[in-house]
């Protein structure tokens, strides 16, 4: 394919030349009801030809808006007010739109976060991806369908000559966002712009969509901005970063400069917030006080100042700019160290918890079953059964953490919801000493919106007729002093609170009972790093203080594999890998754990360079129909006629361990 | 498919009869009968007696039901009381009227209210608030008005002062010319209800697509605004639409009756309204099944249109 030849321009000397993507001051503004909010702040930043930059923040600090406003593909009321975009010397800010849209999907391609929305649900990959390169390309119908279902291939769609006339739906997140992959290169960009492109696929898919668009870039040539919040991947993709906060970059460098040398506060403490990767001991991670600025308020001095342990007058009066601190690494600090300090390089450290054997036991599952039975029309046929969990055992001590890990579609949280007696097993046994409560992902959609949070959280109170009012009230404030919370939050509403203390809510929420554990689905994936630190240090203080067990379900390893004392890794319905936390994390014994955790980008740059990058092929298959066999069979590297032929049993690795491999030890 | 079919031919069943049942006893309960109408006082209490008999109202009312059912069972649909003439030849004469007036209304109201919708979502996902109030507050006024009321208006205006199309006089499908200038001031006063719904409907669901992830894809190609919002957007707002366009044949075949009898049309709503005052049964209750099928086909074409416009739809 002649269109994967690198473009020139790499090849010749850059010096001199222009850069591929020059940002100059780049202001942009929502124009909203309620007043102006500065999402972008004056953001420069250059690009050269085939280099790959990320752009790392938190929700609310513009890296969003800031890619939208290049091509200027802002929603109303969004607006570029003020700044320039050269993409190879021209202007795209002072474009028409007709002039915009012949830069659009051909000299800059884009991929947006969510595949499962970002492709037209009623039409065909073919009519979304053929007309383009029609149009861009100056192509006939024939020689466009040739060249879509030669990127289709490039990305790596199984049968692409076939599948290009199928319809978004009918496949999988991680092959959608493949097409998306494909539909942005069909144009032949010399930019591409990936605004979280891996957020909402699993890790495994994650590591193959980042070693893909790593590839094609190398190929292509092309320069690409890649918006995330994750620091891991930025480690493992990026060659240079940029750091935003309250709308403006406050750091940008070469990726491994930045990561060993972090100079403003802000790259320093989030850094920090992120669980390390040695398990040697633990240490409480770092979090950052208070809350990003409104950007509705005019700001003075630096934004950062309120939330910063080295912020001092100047920082009140008047705002850095961004200066040297090293080739090509700038920062926008008054002092040349950043926190110097008073960064927490030894944090407190977590006096590890001591279990025995003698400890009671409070939940104890045993050769669990959910199957899902569809129903069909014609009662002659065998119904499709979904076996969503499929014969797995497990059991928690008092004071203990069990994390489960999994790909989405393991069955991770129908487990959970079969330990809350929620949904009825199909078969097996679970006991549970005392009560289970559960902690939801999305805490703001488990509020009723209309209740006071003092009646929220004394809801599970009055339901079981627990004491009278005084003493229901005496609870709740116990409750919120837990969770770190003061009184005052009594009289609040659930819309008035930030992310992180609605989670805190739903945490007192569920402890109001005192339950013997506390089955928390994914409670940290919908918040920013430093938030999930805040609440990952409240778990681990609740489950010191009042020796409550806890069922942490996610699939976020790094954070899993700190706060868990035991860690379950569940494929299709099963447990593969069970036994102790740092141990499986270490040194994982099934090679589905091992494929795992070589996905997870580790936020060390030097480190992952010199890591495997052979990521897990292929994707999770349909629980529909089992093989008879290992189920991991299909997508091991290591598989044999023996394991496609008979199912290996969950057998002891070590003292503390289990594994479910024919090939383990 | 096959399946599918299957099932809705058998709810076609189930509806048929609940609705004929419903209809039999109703018109039963009314007081007087087709006799009693007919003969007002003229006739003595002996001699409506025989023609009773004769019709079989003084069976009992279950072998009256009984009776009925068997003859629907091989078609018959009987004659009416009066001219003794067969009923389904009456209405497969009427039908061609209603069924003008009925499709007319459909496409002038789908050419007028889903252009001004989708302009008026387009012109609210810009910002541009003014058109966007303007179209929906038109929209609210001609929503308010009821259609016996702007009926009148429109015979008093365009008949009767200015003279543009007349307010009575022959109608068959024959001539269409003259079927159109009867018809087409029925049409305006039934499209005038229905425009306000759909224009609404096309608004809402044309700007909540508006904001959906794969427009902002549509424009990340390069694609001018009108093609993201024809091709892309359009289509995926059609479903709501295209309910809200099967839904309001239920409504216009309420609406047919009343500009039927007041432009003195001669469609299935006129024989309809003749048939209650002269307490045809068979001839209510006949018209009531056309327009339950009418009904159930509408919805079968609803959910097979789904089909077209949306892959995901599957029987």
């Amino acid at each position: 394919m002649n269109f994967l030849r690198p473009i020139q321009a790499l090849n010749a000397s850059p010096t001199g030349q222009t850069s591929l993507l020059e940002v100059r001051d780049l202001h942009t503004h929502f124009l909203t009801d309620g007043g102006t909010v500065k999402a972008v702040n004056g953001v420069s930043f250059e690009i050269e030809r085939g280099e790959r930059i990320a752009i790392v923040g938190e929700s609310g600090s513009g890296k969003s808006a800031m890619a939208m406003s290049l091509l200027r593909l802002l929603a109303y009321p969004g607006k570029v007010v003020a700044g320039q975009i050269n993409l190879n010397g021209r202007d795209l800010n002072r474009m028409s739109e007709r002039q915009l849209n012949h830069i659009r999907g051909r000299e800059v391609g884009t991929i947006f976060q969510d595949p499962m929305s970002s492709l037209d649900p009623v039409m065909k990959i073919a009519d979304q991806m053929i007309p383009p390169i029609m149009r861009h390309l100056d192509m006939n119908s024939e020689k466009a369908r040739a060249e879509a279902i030669g990127w289709l291939d490039r990305v790596g769609i199984p049968d692409a000559g076939r599948r290009i006339d199928a319809y978004p739906f009918e496949m999988s997140g991680g092959m959608r966002q493949r097409v998306m992959i494909a539909m942005a290169l069909s144009g032949r960009p010399k930019l591409m712009i990936a605004d979280e492109p891996t957020t909402a696929l699993d890790v495994t898919i994650q590591a193959q969509i980042v070693e893909l668009l790593k590839e094609l870039t190398s190929e292509t040539g092309a320069g690409m901005i890649f918006i995330t919040h994750d620091l891991g991947l930025v480690a493992r993709f990026a060659h240079k970063v940029g750091v935003m906060y309250a709308g403006k970059l406050v750091e940008f460098g070469p990726v491994k400069d930045i990561f060993a040398r972090p100079c403003h506060p802000y790259t320093q403490s989030l850094l920090d917030t992120i669980p390390p990767v040695d398990q040697a001991e633990r240490r409480k991670l770092a979090q950052i006080p208070g809350f990003p600025p409104d950007m509705k308020l005019p700001l003075v001095g630096c934004a950062f100042k309120d939330r910063c342990a080295a912020a001092h007058e100047r920082c009140f009066v008047e705002a850095p700019d961004l200066t040297l601190r090293g080739p090509g690494h700038r920062a926008a600090c008054w002092k040349p160290e950043g926190l110097g300090e008073a960064r927490r390089k030894d944090a407190e450290l977590v006096p590890p918890m001591t279990h025995s054997e003698e400890d009671r036991v409070v939940v104890e599952v045993f050769n669990l079953h959910k199957h899902f039975t569809g129903r069909s029309v014609l009662p002659w046929k065998v119904p499709p059964t979904v076996r969503a969990v499929n014969g797995i055992s497990l059991n928690i001590r008092e004071g203990e953490t069990l994390g489960i890990v999994g790909e989405s579609g393991c069955g991770k949280s129908t487990v959970a919801r079969l330990l809350l007696g929620l949904d009825p097993a199909t078969s097996g046994d679970i006991y549970v000493d005392g009560m289970a409560q559960m902690v939801f992902q999305d805490p703001a959609s488990s509020f009723n919106p209309k209740m006071m949070l003092a009646d929220i959280i004394q809801e599970p109170l009055v339901v079981t007729g627990w004491g009278n009012r005084m003493e229901r009230a005496a609870r709740t404030r116990e409750l919120l002093a837990q969770v770190g919370l003061d009184e005052s939050y009594m009289s609040r509403y659930p819309n008035q609170l930030s992310g992180g203390q609605r989670q805190r809510i739903a945490i007192a929420r569920a402890l109001a009972l005192k339950p013997s554990v506390v089955v928390a689905d994914e409670p940290t994936s919908a918040l920013d790093v430093s938030v999930r630190a805040q609440i990952i240090n409240l778990m681990v203080d609740l489950k010191r203080q009042l020796r409550v067990s806890f069922v942490f379900i996610s699939h976020d390893l790094l954070t899993v594999s700190y706060i868990s004392d035991k860690i379950a890794v569940m494929y299709l319905g099963e447990v593969v890998e069970y036994g102790a936390a740092d141990e499986v994390f270490r040194n994982p014994a099934h090679p589905y754990t091992q494929a795992l955790i070589a996905a997870v980008p580790v936020p060390d740059p030097v480190a992952e360079e010199a890591r495997m990058k052979k990521p897990l092929s292929g994707e999770l298959p349909s629980p529909l129909d089992l093989p008879s066999g290992c189920a991991f069979a299909s997508r091991c590297p290591r598989a044999t006629d023996h394991c496609r032929a008979e199912k290996p049993l969950l057998q002891a690795y070590s003292k503390s361990r289990e594994a479910a491999c024919h090939y383990a030890n | 498919m096959l399946t599918y079919s299957l099932k809705r031919l058998a709810q076609l069943f189930v509806t048929v009869l609940g609705v004929v049942t419903l209809v039999f006893f109703t018109m039963r309960m009314i007081p007087g009968d087709p006799i009693s109408a007919m003969a007002g006082d003229n006739l003595s209490g002996a001699a409506l007696d025989q023609m009773r008999t004769q019709m079989g109202l003084n069976e009992s009312l279950l072998m009256q039901y009984l009776t009925y059912l068997g003859s629907l069972a091989v078609l018959d649909f009987g004659n009416t009381v009066t001219t003794k003439l067969p009923i389904i030849q009456l209405i497969l004469d009427a039908l061609p009227v209603t069924v003008s007036i009925a499709v007319g209304t459909i496409i002038l109201t789908v050419l007028i209210s889903i252009p001004l919708g989708t302009l008026a979502a387009y012109m609210a996902h810009k910002g541009h608030k003014t058109l966007d109030n303007a179209i929906t507050g038109v929209a609210m006024v001609l929503d308010l008005m009821p259609s016996f009321w702007t009926s009148l208006v429109c015979l008093l205006i365009f008949s009767l002062a200015l003279g543009w199309f007349p307010a009575s006089g022959t109608v068959t499908i024959d001539d269409p010319v003259q079927l159109m200038r009867r018809i087409a001031l029925p049409v305006l006063v039934l499209s005038m209800a229905q425009i306000a719904t759909m224009a609404r409907i096309t608004r809402t669901s044309v700007l909540e697509v508006l904001s959906e992830d794969y427009v902002r894809t549509a424009r990340s190609m390069g694609w001018s605004e009108l093609r993201v919002l024809f091709r892309h957007a359009l289509k995926n707002a059609a479903l709501p639409i295209v309910t809200v366009v099967g839904l309001s044949f239920g409504n216009l075949l309420n609406g047919t009756v009343i500009v039927e009898f007041i432009f003195t049309l001669p469609g299935i709503g006129n024989l309809l309204v003749g048939g209650i005052n002269s307490r045809d049964y068979q001839m209510v209750q006949t018209l009531i099944l056309f327009y339950a099928l009418i009904f159930v086909i509408i919805n079968f074409a609803t959910d097979l249109v789904y089909r077209v416009f949306d892959p995901r739809v599957q029987f």
